[in-house]
């Protein structure tokens, strides 16, 4: 994702343009906003299905996520209208980077626009607030947790936004997870017990193992992981985004299956509250990902990976199933473990871990680097960005 | 920039990224270790600052632990907010050195025009530098609630909902500090950052009609419902925007929400020790909790930036103060006092009103930037004092009333302005009881 990096956005642009000039600035290329309407219907069918005819969910409750889907996809749109506008002034302002994975052709100096996670950020929190609004199933403890996991996924945005701009050592960046958590862990009133798997009761004498400020340290550090580890697992136009709608899609039928199945009230409300929060993730980052998707005409920027590993991060705290969470982020730990030799500096760390691009060809190949997207080169031989991206997607 | 000169920005533009956009090959592959040899600021005026906060402090103190008999328990978060303010305090000292060099690197920096001319006007000063104070706060707030274990969840919905308002208002500036937003929607911007507090407050919506009016109104309390709510967001919009439009002098914007939280936090405690409405204690209470980071973090930030500044500090700085003190004003029910602390900023709006609305020509001030800027009158070289123009503003006012004067001795005027108006304004606040009846009335079946 470093490859992405301003580095070519410190150089010097000699004029100030005008703002006429500015329209004729290049802009960036039309939406693919119907491909990826189109594909999002794997996803979405499946999912009203079970939302309307497999189970029978309260009629309050599915009336509660029908408004925030119906405002989810309200601001499908609302980001589609404004990232263009947001690219023309990131622009201006020089934060932008070039295409590494196209270096060598005509798109590979092209100035690409960063950060437009920023545009995604602002509307899923305006979305999330006006949501309040139309919950009807709300009472006060939703709300404090609600309102905390606001407050935190507002500051991880504000820290990945200053992180863009200023670029933080990444020593501090590890950090600044946390520190965006704490509204989390203290509006946290849930369990802190972990189910002991059944083979190792023998082993441990208890069945439920109370951690205590121990298990609050975990959730702290799941945020960390989020984030980070989707930061690591990028590189390749679309990637970023294209997991984490993936991921959230998974999120999405898992909350719907865990409502639909069970019957105690409380996990179904917690499991609603993940959905509250998922839904306008997946919106938004749809629309994000119709400029993204290959050949990226936006690039997120660290705001984006950020926002999105913390709030899946926050669904999964305050939805109480962050250990299914980490099934679903399988890809991205295995990633962190390949990634784990370099980062720590016992192998010698290259400022960029990407895969080698050929111009005359047009394919990737796999460098020795130790990410999936170098695994994957590696073992399934050489093959052109998207088809990577979409093979690392079904994979996902 | 033909745009950007109709906009009605403040003085405070003046300070803003023009030269910013310009070249700097060179800075912009500085190896780290070159940075360290770029220019470095001035060492801050701590000491100077934290001597003249004595001030405040000492009454303060005093009202807390002499004057009035307050509970141990509230005493003590009182205090123990009061510590993790001070610590603020050196973390923000410290931070801002740092962040500087970050922000100078990225060309987030503007020229002091009103040194144009002088070899302090060729010195590139680091903007937008309230980034640090909103971040330190934002720290210092989030951990005080695990310090206040006696938090029942009415109490954290609010301060979570005050945090993401203000959290929002401060990443809405930063993003206007980086990207300039135009202004029609920077105006709009407070009142989205202000729905979490909206959505989250649940206290009434009522007025006191004051006495006086009483038999042409024919009620006593008058509900207005959700213009109530709308109120509280235009709130919002006055407090943050007015700061922004009283700016344009070394320290000024800073300066001015200092004496302001000072006075808020006196206000505070005086209601604290005077009430015997538990609700109506935890309500100011409330706003003490923000206002004293708020306070400590900008006396922070004031050590660097008062007279002559070696940082400038942003729409960053000034949408989080506004806000955050629009929060207290709104959460603490006090917002009626809270407009009145802010006399000189409504003076100051209503004399730019004319210009601002396009009715008088609005001189073009996005100009390059050694033109001399309307808000901040014209300085002068030779004397070293700015002479007030004709421009609506309170600076321009006192300039004109006054006579010429230096920036340093025009910024301490205004703020004596601004302490006389709250001194005026905590005495008639006394004298109001007669008026409005006592302030238990003020809260009835109050639901926090």
């Amino acid at each position: 994702m470093a490859a992405r990096k301003r580095a070519s956005s410190d150089a010097a642009i000699t004029a100030t343009k005008r703002p006429s000039e500015a329209a004729a600035d290049p802009q960036i290329a039309p939406s693919k906003a119907g491909q990826i309407l189109t594909y999002s219907l794997f996803f979405l069918l499946p999912y009203l299905y079970l939302i309307f005819y497999h189970y029978s969910i309260e009629s309050e409750l599915r009336k509660s996520i029908l408004i925030n889907a119906a405002i989810s996809f309200a601001g499908f749109f609302l980001t589609l209208a404004m990232i263009p506008v947001a690219s023309l002034y990131v622009l201006k302002r020089n934060l932008f980077g070039y295409d590494i994975n196209k270096k060598g052709t005509p798109q590979g100096s092209i100035k690409v626009p960063e950060s437009l996670g920023i545009v995604v950020g602002i509307v899923f929190l305006i979305l999330t607030i006006l949501f309040q609004y139309f919950n009807f199933t709300a009472d006060s403890n939703w709300l404090v947790e609600y309102n905390a996991a606001l407050a935190s996924i507002c500051f991880m945005i504000l820290l990945g936004f200053v992180d863009d701009v200023l670029d933080i050592p990444w020593r501090v960046k590890l950090l600044l997870p946390s520190v965006a958590a704490l509204p989390l862990l203290m509006a946290y009133a849930g369990h802190t017990t972990i189910i002991i798997p059944k083979p190792l009761v023998p082993y441990v004498g208890l069945e439920i193992l109370d951690l205590g400020w121990v298990y609050k340290l975990y959730m702290g550090l799941l945020a960390v992981f989020c984030t980070n580890s989707i930061n690591i697992h990028a590189g390749l136009n679309g990637l970023e985004v294209g997991q984490t709608v993936v991921i959230a899609s998974a999120i999405l039928i898992h909350n719907v299956m865990q409502i639909g199945a069970l019957t105690d009230p409380e996990y179904k409300q917690a499991h609603a509250f993940s959905i509250y929060l998922t839904q306008p993730l997946l919106a938004t980052s749809l629309a994000l990902l119709s400029f993204n998707w290959y050949p990226s005409s936006v690039f997120v920027g660290d705001t984006y990976t950020y926002f999105a590993g913390m709030t899946m991060a926050v669904v999964g705290i305050l939805g109480h199933f962050s250990e299914t969470l980490l099934l679903f982020f399988i890809p991205q730990v295995l990633n962190f473990l390949l990634s784990l030799p370099q980062l720590s500096g016992y192998i010698p760390c290259p400022r960029h871990r990407l895969p080698r691009f050929d111009p005359q060809t047009g394919l990737l190949t796999g460098t020795n680097d130790g990410t999936v997207v170098n695994l994957f080169l590696r073992q399934f031989g050489r093959m052109s960005e998207k088809s990577l991206c979409i093979l690392l997607l079904v994979f996902q």
